[in-house]
């Protein structure tokens, strides 16, 4: 059994209002593991309240998040800034509105790196490994000359930057047309096994969620119903929710099931 | 072409204001004089050249309403930057509810009444500078604090917080550099505000003193039914109409018509 990396057990309330009841999780140091459930569940509050950003959105989190030997509920504001971007890295679900409109690509960049070291590296390497043009040129332009799916991957270069340990992939392929997810998707696997990045893969969509994940834990009503192998969630799942989540993955109407049989058998 | 126009306005006038001009001197053997190659504009009761007063007055009148809207402005940048941010914010928000709700020309003719009336020209200036700047902040102030509200709950701002940036950058290089347009947006709106304000009290007398011209003493001549047979008194009023409508016609406006 690897090492855990993240452990957490938390219940969080928004004005009074409790979204999340006393909801498991466990990241095992290089897993990918995916957090799947309807929009509204509250899969984007875990991701900030291991942030630690849950009080921007007015929320408050109890409980424990074990990450290494910290928890990092108790850890003074200053030190969880600096686990921020350096340890953990977020990509986010809208890349176009997560880049800052009026800073240059190469700015935002440096900023994100001198948020935990000084100078400025070299870029290429880290703008070759996420598929993006290493000219300087591009660095240049401004967050609206890129594609979505370029901002994504620049969202993802900027995450990796530090070379964190956890990757908080919060809803990150649910605005990409399906071949740009595609390439998110192969993306996020090839860090995972050249870098050994660990990632927390939430999602509504449980077929990317399939060709992805070691793992799925499926969010229902503020709780985790069922959380097992990608495996036998699919082929035998227990909770009625989970069934409902796996009918209603769209097919083709006369190739579906052997489509659906080939990209199992693919991943 | 209208903007191009405006613009090419408002240059030409401001280089106008810096043409040399004796506001202050008297020629005595012509008093009431009418428009002629040596006064275009006539000469005043004191045989004092309209022209040069108009020229001067500009200079006055423009540099009092923006150097009143940068102080009003950066009032308003600074608490509505720190109210957006959730500091103080109730309070700053009921101040600046308060300030909106009394009717801002009487405010300023109250607050005028009450300081010192008989004072020099300098000193008058000063005085009309403060009160606009002073009084002005409330209105800006609530556009900066919504605009930076906006901002601080941003996805990228977010996403700058993800990335570890430490508070005093996420203010430095991603709040302000997006906040700066709206805020210079406003300060362009108020200029022609003051403007309109500065001549309003200077027409009651409560503004900018003699000898010093401004627009709005420059109007004065016109009370009490002056223009009949003398229409080059109206150059000052057409003037500021002109400017004030410059300065609305640069602002790039939005097409909302579908």
């Amino acid at each position: 059994m690897t090492r855990s990396l993240l452990q957490l057990r938390i219940s969080v309330e928004y004005a009074r209002k409790r979204v999340l009841n006393d909801v498991s999780l466990e990241v095992a140091e290089g897993e990918i593991l995916g957090l799947v459930g309807r929009s509204g569940e509250g899969k984007s509050t875990i991701a900030l309240s291991i942030l630690g950003l849950l009080a921007l959105k007015g929320g408050r989190c109890e409980g424990e998040i074990l990450y290494r030997d910290w928890d990092l509920l108790k850890l003074h504001p200053r030190e969880m800034r600096r686990l921020r971007g350096k340890d953990i890295g977020l990509v986010p679900q809208s890349p176009l509105a997560a880049l800052n409109p009026n800073v240059r690509l190469g700015s935002q960049l440096k900023e994100a790196w001198r948020a935990h070291e000084r100078g400025e590296p070299d870029w290429k390497p880290l703008l070759e490994s996420v598929s993006l043009p290493a000219e300087e040129s591009f660095l240049r332009q401004y967050p609206r000359n890129l594609s979505v799916g370029l901002a994504q991957r620049f969202l993802i270069a900027m995450a990796v930057l530090h070379n964190p340990s956890l990757l908080i992939a919060d809803e990150a392929t649910s605005a990409l047309d399906t071949i740009t997810q595609a390439e998110i998707l192969g993306l996020f696997r090839r860090l995972n096994q050249s870098r050994g990045i660990a990632i927390l893969y939430i999602s509504h969509d449980l077929a990317s969620v399939a060709s992805l994940c070691h793992r799925v834990a499926i969010l229902h009503q503020g709780e985790i119903v069922e959380c097992n192998s990608v495996d036998e969630v699919f082929l035998n799942p227990q909770h009625p929710y989970t069934k409902q989540l796996i009918d209603a993955i769209p097919q083709l109407p006369t190739v579906g099931a052997s489509a659906m049989e080939s990209g199992l058998a693919r991943r | 072409m209208i903007r191009a126009l405006a613009i090419g306005f408002l240059i030409a006038v401001l280089l106008a204001a810096l043409l040399p001009a004796r506001y202050e001197k008297q020629f005595r053997d012509s008093p009431n004089a009418g428009p002629s190659r040596q006064f275009p504009l006539g000469t005043d009761d004191l045989g004092r050249d309209r022209l040069s007063r108009l020229i001067y007055g500009t200079r006055v009148s423009l540099l009092l309403a923006t150097a009143a809207a940068l102080l009003s402005c950066a009032v308003a940048a600074a608490l509505g930057g720190i109210a957006g941010l959730g500091i103080a914010d109730t309070v700053i928000v009921g101040a600046a509810d308060l300030f909106l709700s009394l009717p801002w020309l009487f405010l300023l003719l109250m607050v005028r009444a009450c300081l010192p009336l008989n004072v020099s020209p300098m000193v008058s200036v000063t005085i009309t500078f403060l009160l606009l700047g002073a009084l002005g902040w409330a209105a800006p102030a609530r556009v900066v604090r919504a605009a930076v509200r906006k901002l601080s709950v941003s996805d990228f701002m977010l996403q700058a917080r993800a990335t570890g940036c430490p508070q005093w950058r996420l203010l430095w290089r991603h709040l302000m550099p997006n906040a700066m347009p709206i805020l210079l947006a406003q300060l362009w709106i108020t200029i022609p505000a003051y403007v309109l304000a500065e001549s309003t009290l200077g027409m009651l007398g409560l503004g900018v003193m003699e000898p010093l011209p401004s627009w709005g003493n420059l109007l004065r001549e016109l009370e009490g039914g002056g223009i009949a047979g003398h229409p080059w008194l109206l150059a000052p009023v057409l003037l500021l109409a002109a400017v004030v409508g410059s300065f609305q016609a640069v602002v790039e406006r939005e097409d909302y018509s579908v």
